[in-house]
């Protein structure tokens, strides 16, 4: 795998480029935009860890080119803190994950090795609508929650939430348990059969629907669980 | 020239002014209103003649005609002024008059200064209440990072204008030290996570003995912690607008992320709705669950409703808090004495943190301990 390291900081370039190499992974590294663009230009890469304070040009304006460009490569973008902001970096401008500064070297790796596997089976990487609709539901992935028709807003547990979030990717469609562990997996957290189970019960009592009578999410037995709506960008 | 006579503009002058406007124009007009009133039957010769003992009228022309007091004496109120007065006194000094005329004469002054008193002092106090009202918008309006509000330079008397400049003056240099603030604190911040990075890397690749590096990692976590609570409670308001929440949701939520990672924590409540910034009440609950995590190993988090207020509350089986440092505890990097250690970690700015975001949301922080042992830390909305 080949991967593409931004970042104006000389010992971090060279530390997170031998760092990724003992994973067995091909490292180039860029220093600013336009180094970045020539390694792009010269070699096919399968994902990008860029920085979001850059001299010259910014993360976010390269991240906006690299979103004209065709097929480009899942960016994990390195940002100045894990909040809101950052959030709305990766859910509105098409970053595909973030992760503040200072990280674990290990988180980024998972992290990488994720992005990489979505983006070969062809899977959306980005959620880059933050408001979705169904049923009588909104759904809020910038603030996590549901909101219901009278305005009110339902949080979700980060469970629920990827839970959520792999559902209405896939309305309409089974989805088997080992589907919905590889689609929610989460670093540092182990998801396995009963985890989904819960999270799914907890989700149907979220959304107001019983196991006895799901309007949402329906049991297929044998198989797993079908969500039956139809979802809409708002 | 303007600037010249806007120079003598000032509250005694005002004040002067009024006063003496107030009082001749009261004499004015109820002497005249008087004179009206007594020049009436004497120049009709339709009503009856008065009784015995009674007034008769001034002449016309009031004292032009030189009123006869000596006559008036026994049966009107005292003279005003003096008796033997043929010269016109106007308008201090108007003619003695029989008793109902006075009476309408000291009423009208008394209404007419009355109100030239009312209007007078709404007129004076007017500068002060606009500095008062700019003054109470200056605390919110730095806490969200708006503008300070400015007060005009040019309106108002002398002392007014010397009020708004310095008013102006003190807003603008407060708010700059907090814009100077924030950006400080992001630059530090920033430029802190740099060489945080760089050491997490360098602790990574190069050659440290494991448990020197573990150690190392650990520190670096915590000033990572304390950077990040720092930036939280320096961060210029970026708050979202508060809008309906979930309040057992949310707080379900947070506990059964906790719960996922291996945490001790239970949640119980009914529905309740309140307005809030779901972010910012999240970070709430994390950091009283964290907190009684931290020193108890476990926590009950719960709503309850009662007489339409809702209230979250989280406990624990811990140490408390004496009663003396309840109050103490809210306040930035203050911790209960002896728990500064490792042990319990933290950056003591986990309730301060937790009591400026509640507050933001309108809601009240309460702490205290439970009779059975434990905090008990309430948000009540």
């Amino acid at each position: 795998m080949r991967c593409l390291v931004v970042d104006d900081d000389a010992e971090i370039r060279t530390n997170l480029t031998a760092y990724l190499e003992g994973f067995g992974w091909q490292v180039s590294a860029a220093a600013d935009g336009g180094a970045m663009r020539r390694v792009l230009a010269a070699t096919k890469v399968d994902a990008i860890v860029l920085d979001l304070m850059l001299p010259g040009e910014d993360g976010l304006t390269l991240l906006r080119w690299l979103s004209t460009q065709p097929d480009a490569p899942p960016v994990l973008m390195l940002t100045a803190r894990g909040d809101t902001m950052s959030r709305v970096i990766g859910l509105e401008l098409g970053a595909d994950d973030y992760l503040a500064k200072p990280f674990e070297p290990r988180e980024l790796v998972a992290r990488l090795q994720a992005l990489v596997r979505r983006a070969s089976k062809g899977l959306a990487v980005a959620e880059d609508t933050r408001m979705l609709r169904f049923g009588r539901w909104r759904f809020d992935r910038l603030t996590r929650q549901l909101v219901n028709a009278e305005d009110v807003g339902i949080a979700l547990s980060s469970a629920e939430f990827r839970l959520l979030g792999a559902f209405v990717q896939r309305p309409g469609r089974v989805l088997s348990r080992d589907q919905l562990i590889e689609l929610t997996r989460a670093p540092g957290v182990e998801v396995n059969d009963r985890s989904i189970d819960l999270a799914v019960s907890r989700l149907r009592a979220k959304l107001g629907d019983t196991a006895r009578e799901p309007a949402l999410i329906r049991t297929v037995r044998g198989e797993g669980y079908l969500f039956d709506a139809e979802v809409s960008p708002c | 020239m303007l600037r010249r006579i806007k120079s003598w503009d000032s509250l005694g002058l005002r004040l002067f002014l009024l006063m003496w406007a107030a009082l001749a124009l009261s004499h004015m007009v109820a002497w005249s209103l008087v004179v009206q009133t007594m020049r009436g039957p004497s120049d009709s010769p339709g009503p009856p003649m008065h009784a015995q003992g009674d007034r008769p009228p001034p002449p016309p022309g009031g004292f032009n005609g030189g009123p006869r007091h000596d006559d008036l004496d026994l049966a009107g109120p005292p003279p005003r002024g003096e008796p033997s007065a043929r010269i016109p006194t106007f308008p201090s000094l108007p003619p003695s008059l029989p008793w109902g005329s006075s009476l309408v004469d000291y009423g009208v002054r008394m209404l007419v200064i009355a109100l030239a008193a009312w209007w007078g002092s709404r007129w004076l106090s007017q500068p002060v209440r606009r500095l008062v009202s700019a003054a109470r918008q200056l605390t919110p309006a730095l806490a969200q990072g708006r503008p300070a509000p400015e007060l005009s330079e040019d309106e108002g008397t002398r002392e007014v204008r010397e009020a708004a400049a310095v008013f102006n003056h003190m807003a603008a240099e407060l708010s700059g030290q907090f814009e100077e603030r924030g950006l400080m604190i992001a630059a530090i911040s920033h430029d802190l996570r740099t060489p945080l990075t760089r050491m997490r890397l360098r602790l990574e690749m190069g050659e440290v003995e494991a448990k020197v590096r573990e150690r190392c990692i650990d520190d670096l976590r915590e000033m990572n912690r304390l950077v990040e609570s720092v930036i939280e409670v320096f961060r210029p308001g970026d708050e979202a607008d508060p809008q309906r929440v979930d309040l057992s949701a949310l707080a379900q939520s947070a506990v059964d992320d906790l719960a996922e990672t291996g945490a001790t924590v239970t949640f119980e409540g009914p529905p309740a709705v309140v307005s809030a910034d779901p972010v910012a009440l999240r970070r709430v609950v994390d950091n009283l669950v964290g907190n009684a995590l931290r020193y108890a190993g476990s926590a009950k988090v719960s709503v309850e409703l009662s007489a339409g207020v809702a209230r979250l509350v989280v406990e624990d089986n811990g140490p408390g808090i004496p009663e003396a440092e309840l109050e103490r505890v809210r306040q930035p990097f203050r911790r209960v004495e002896g728990s500064r250690n490792r042990a319990t970690g933290g950056t003591g700015l986990g309730l301060y943190i937790a009591q400026q975001l509640v507050r933001r949301q309108g809601a009240l922080l309460v702490l205290a301990n439970r009779p059975e042992g434990g905090l008990r830390a309430e948000v009540v909305f």
